[in-house]
């Protein structure tokens, strides 16, 4: 951290001489106690941001004394990154626009993707239904009531096919949400290996996989959850393997914005993806990889919450976080190495289900919030978020909100159109000292794997819940609608909801027909090497690869992940 | 008339009707006016169930443990009674009970009751709800009864140790030897398991144990087992399965189950007689005593606590002795 | 002495989401009821624990679309069983023309969507099982023939 009590501010990088920032307090001073009434002045010190963080009434350059520009602002595309990653940003290439779509059975959802790609979106995201987030065939008892509900039913490398029926995978990004490690090492590899059967080089195939182990261990609660080094393991071997073999995927994407949605503030929620990010690159630099040779394909995955500056304030200092830790603590030699990419998402937590159109204002602020912090690309969440997965037609308003504010609002035509803003600095230099002293906070307590498996992270969440909870009971954070300007019959839009199409027998029945077709032996082979090589250091990847290209379904083999490695208790509850 | 209504119920319940079960339990627990009768139309087909106490730190997993446990047992075609226990709010008086969650019970195939107790406030105690709930499942046709517990206190370890065989539950991280003595689970164990034994400290814990039960001074015929388990991958179960039946071996011999049953059957009866008298007496002394008053002399140190006691029962069981029996509260 | 409100509380199959049944489990638990948490489970394993814990309220938590797939599963359950008066809360994410189909088709008592204030929850709770409990046989008072 630059030292900001250096007085010697006569350079030419410092904004303001040391005569200057005096001059300015004194006045600020003589404002304080003479223009403001008693009352206002009394508000002092009752403001702070959502976590934590002092809000003064009046903000001025006082509150960045010290700040040198080059140094700690730059120019996009430059160390520290704090104004952007890249030079151009907006006017290069514009954010993403990717909305989610999946739902139902695969050939349905590549409907909604056509759809949407003719529409004018750029990227595909793929969501799975809960049985395939949790690794379960759609015919397995426990998937019961939950095939094709909330996201796409994903059984056998079949379904990626269908699902992406007509789509060139050398030509587009395709964001595979699959949120556990112990997924990401299947279906990516089903993915992959329709890109081999279509003759598409793994070389230009492009997106992102979750891949996330404190989705695994503390974001769901579920029974089949896999220890937590075991995640973590699955969680590297899936960035090994895909930095080794498909140079344009992402593997990885830090998810924070699960871990906001679950319960924490905007510092945690960065604080614990870098520092999963860090374990990561220890990993994997044990392993014999060299830091440049995998940080360029990590990314990071945002929540876009409601206090509108402290947001942006975070995008801004996240980029600046990532850029020290990589150069100094890793000595990246590579820019593309100290660039933090990152997808953002705006928060459905805060869209209640009263007066839902009201939704449609709250995600339109978030997501401009999401485009002036610099994000590469956006979800804006739909208005029936509190209801079910989006309607078309609601879909169509979110790439509409996205769509206006790249075009009609002026926005993108500079970069980091807030820098300079008083405040806005003052609270991402604020970021940036707090994501540090929580990152170091949990290297004291033993590192991320450990904070897991103690079960601190649980119950800092769970802290953080019930206070907001309260918070909430007695009226302190509002809610348009809902605790604040409640009215008292609540007139709402009739929205049409989605109705899922059946998708259960589907499924069952090309399961039915995929183990006819299947040959058995070899899928059996295939799934005791696996077995065998979980019980050893290697990579799992390349044998799951192999498993699902003999037609193993996810089930059969996230069921052998839980035989082999045991099952973790959740440690709250 | 409700006489009728229980009677039927506690005929349900013997032929293994759950619901009637699960009603009779609630009766007790509840300290329905009606319990007393309950348990004394129980109380006769009680007794031939083997009952496991396990108690622990919180976090070591118990309910993992007694999750396999039930399975194993089922396994072997036994049925099985299961009561965990809870410690409840002391603001609210409510209660998060969670050992279910660890709980997978295959309904069609496995013979099992499971119910949930939390310390409440209950007058008489958590001890005898759970004794009572315990002997309904006995009475009820279930051969092996489970009683978990939390043992973080005095209460829920006496209940652990009014079984047949207690199972101590500690995990690497409980390495704290002195902790462990002084929790009185060195006492009270037939049985130890270090569970999470995958973990680092595994075998300096076990030692650790070994070492005290070696250097202590009470005389003892059963020399406590000691199990390392992983039970949430499933390790060392089976050995622990094998361990609690040899220890129900032992009591068959020379009469030692009925020794402790007996030992136990007599502690019992002693604090339910204390109960009884304290509840009655303190009816009393609420109706007639100024306590106010009492409490100021006190404080005004006219009188001291322990002679004021003295006398204020004495005039009490003067009373009762005049009237000629004991006058139950209204 | 009236017994404590006995509330069994699962989330339904799959569903992972935790933080909302947490809170109204805590709640619930301030409130003076006793809580029975279940975690994930299908509708047979929450009827049996319904059934031994002889709870006056089964709550269900439901994020993840199967409210309507499994939900009225339960009610059908424990009716058969021949438990009637336990009511059956669910809480979670849905269009509400589902929850008032839910209510009125499926015999669920209510359900609460999200930004239903604690209070209200805990009100609903205690009023339903308040009346079950003058109406029907309740273990507690056995209502003779």
């Amino acid at each position: 951290m630059p030292d900001r009590t250096n007085k010697d501010q006569k350079g030419p990088d410092h904004l303001f001489s040391g005569e200057h920032i005096q001059s300015i307090k004194d006045q600020y001073q003589d404002w304080f106690n003479n223009s403001l009434r008693d009352a206002d002045r009394e508000t002092e010190g009752k403001y702070f941001t959502h976590s934590g963080i002092p809000i003064k009434l009046i903000h001025t350059p006082a509150d960045i004394e010290g700040m040198n520009y080059v140094e700690d602002l730059g120019f996009s595309g430059q160390a520290p990154y704090l104004r952007g990653v890249y030079p151009n940003m907006y006017r290069g290439r514009l954010f993403t626009v990717r909305q989610l779509a999946g739902l139902g059975a695969p050939e349905d959802c590549n409907e909604r993707v056509c759809y949407l790609l003719d529409h004018g979106a750029t990227g595909v995201s793929i969501l799975f239904d809960m049985p395939t987030i949790r690794g379960y065939n759609s015919d397995d008892p426990e998937a019961e009531g939950n095939v094709g509900q909330c996201g796409a039913a994903v059984d056998s490398i079949w379904d990626i096919d269908a699902y992406f029926k007509d789509i060139d995978l050398g030509k587009v990004s395709s964001s595979i949400v699959t949120h556990l490690p112990s997924t990401s090492l299947v279906i990516p590899a089903m993915y992959f290996a329709v890109a081999e059967q279509r003759k598409t080089p793994l070389t230009q195939v492009a997106g992102t996989c979750q891949n996330d182990f404190i989705m695994e261990t503390c974001i769901g609660s579920g029974y089949e959850i896999l220890p937590p080094a075991v995640s973590f393991r699955m969680q590297c071997d899936v960035v090994e393997w895909i930095c080794n073999n498909v140079p344009r995927w992402n593997p990885i994407s830090y998810n924070g914005y699960n871990l906001r949605e679950a319960g924490t503030d905007a510092v945690a929620e960065v604080g614990i993806a870098i520092a999963n990010a860090i374990a990561t690159a220890e990993e994997l630099i044990k392993r014999g990889l060299k830091f440049d040779d995998f940080a360029p394909r990590l990314s990071f995955f945002w929540d876009l919450h409601n206090d509108f500056f402290e947001e942006i304030a975070k995008c801004r200092a996240s980029r600046k976080v990532w850029y020290k830790i990589a150069k100094e603590r890793f000595g990246a030699q590579q820019p593309k190495s100290m660039l933090m990419r990152y997808h953002v998402q705006t928060a459905g937590v805060t869209l209640p289900a009263t007066e839902p159109l009201n939704n449609i204002a709250r995600s339109a602020i978030q997501g401009l919030a999401a485009v002036l912090g610099g994000g590469q690309s956006l979800h804006i969440d739909s208005f029936d978020e509190a209801y079910s997965a989006p309607t078309e037609e609601a879909a169509l308003v979110s790439l509409r909100t996205q769509q206006i504010i790249q075009a009609e609002t002026g926005v993108c035509s500079t970069v980091d159109p807030l820098a300079g803003s008083y405040y806005v600095e003052y609270l991402t230099d604020q970021m940036v000292k707090r994501i540090f002293d929580y990152v170091e906070k949990i290297e004291g307590l033993g590192g991320l794997v450990q904070v897991v498996e103690s079960g601190w992270l649980h119950r800092e969440i769970a802290n953080y819940n019930n206070k907001y909870q309260q918070k909430i009971e007695n009226g302190e954070t509002k809610m348009v609608g809902v605790n604040f300007m409640r009215a008292d019959k609540a007139k709402t839009a009739p929205i049409r909801v989605f109705e899922y199409p059946e998708t259960y027998s589907r499924q069952k029945a090309k399961l039915d027909r995929l183990r006819k077709e299947r040959n058995d032996r070899q899928v059996q082979e295939s799934l005791d090497l696996l077995r065998k090589k979980c019980h050893t250091t290697e990579n799992l990847f390349p044998y799951c690869l192999e498993a699902v290209k003999k037609l193993a379904t996810l089930g059969e083999i996230e069921e052998l992940f839980r035989e082999e490695f045991g099952l973790w208790a959740f440690p709250l509850l | 008339m409700k006489l009728k209504v229980i009677d039927e119920l506690v005929e349900r319940s013997l032929n293994g009707d759950k619901l009637s079960i699960a009603r009779l339990i609630s009766m007790v627990e509840g300290a329905d006016e009606y319990a007393p009768y309950v348990m004394e139309k129980i109380f006769p087909h009680s007794g031939k169930a083997y009952y496991i106490g396990v108690t622990g730190p919180p976090g070591v997993g118990k309910s993992t443990t007694v999750d396999r446990l039930i399975a194993t047992l089922c396994k072997n075609q036994y049925s099985v009674g299961v009561i965990a226990v809870d410690p409840s709010s002391p603001f609210s008086g409510g209660a998060l009970l969670g050992d279910r969650i660890r709980m997978h019970v295959q309904h069609d195939k496995m013979d099992v009751f499971m119910r949930s107790m939390s310390s409440g406030r209950v007058m008489g105690g958590l001890a005898r709800t759970t004794k009572e709930a315990s002997r309904i499942l006995d009475a009820c046709g279930k051969q092996v009864i489970i009683i978990e517990t939390v043992g973080v206190g005095q209460s829920e370890l006496d209940i652990a140790e009014a079984t047949d065989t207690v199972v101590v539950i500690l995990t690497p991280e409980s390495g704290d030897s002195i902790q462990i003595m002084k929790a009185g689970l060195m006492e009270i164990a037939d049985i130890f398991v270090i569970n999470k034994a995958d973990r680092p400290g595994a075998e300096d814990i076990f030692l650790s144990i070994q070492g005290m039960l070696g250097r202590t001074l009470l005389k003892r015929d059963w020399d406590p087992l000691i199990f390392l388990t992983s039970a949430a991958n499933n390790q060392g179960i089976e050995a622990l399965y094998e361990g609690i039946w040899s220890h129900y071996r032992y009591l068959q011999q020379n009469s030692k189950l009925e020794e402790r049953r007996k030992r136990q059957l007599s502690q019992e009866l002693r604090s339910q007689i204390e109960n009884e008298f304290a509840q009655i007496l303190w009816k009393d002394v609420l109706k007639k005593k100024d306590l106010c008053r009492i409490v100021d002399d006190l404080w005004q140190r006219r009188a001291d606590p322990q002679n004021m006691a003295r006398k204020i029962v004495e005039e009490l069981l003067a009373d009762f002795g005049q009237s000629g029996r004991l006058r139950k509260g209204s | 002495m009236d017994r404590k409100i006995k509330v069994v509380i699962a989330k339904l199959g799959l569903d992972i989401h935790w933080r909302g049944v947490y809170l109204v489990a805590q709640y619930l638990k301030e409130a003076g009821m006793d809580v029975v948490y279940l975690g994930n489970k299908f509708p047979a394993e929450i009827v049996e624990a319904a059934i031994e814990e002889d709870a006056d309220v089964v709550g269900l938590s439901s994020l993840s679309g199967n409210h309507l797939s499994l939900g009225p599963i339960v009610v059908d359950m424990l009716r058969e069983k021949g438990l009637h008066n336990v009511q059956v809360f669910m809480g979670g994410v849905m269009p509400p023309e589902h929850a008032k189909r839910l209510e009125k088709e499926f015999g669920i008592q209510k359900v609460y969507l999200p930004d239903t204030p604690m209070e209200e929850i805990i009100s609903g709770i205690s009023t339903a099982v308040k009346n079950a409990r003058l109406t029907g046989p309740v273990s507690y008072e056995i209502k003779s023939d």
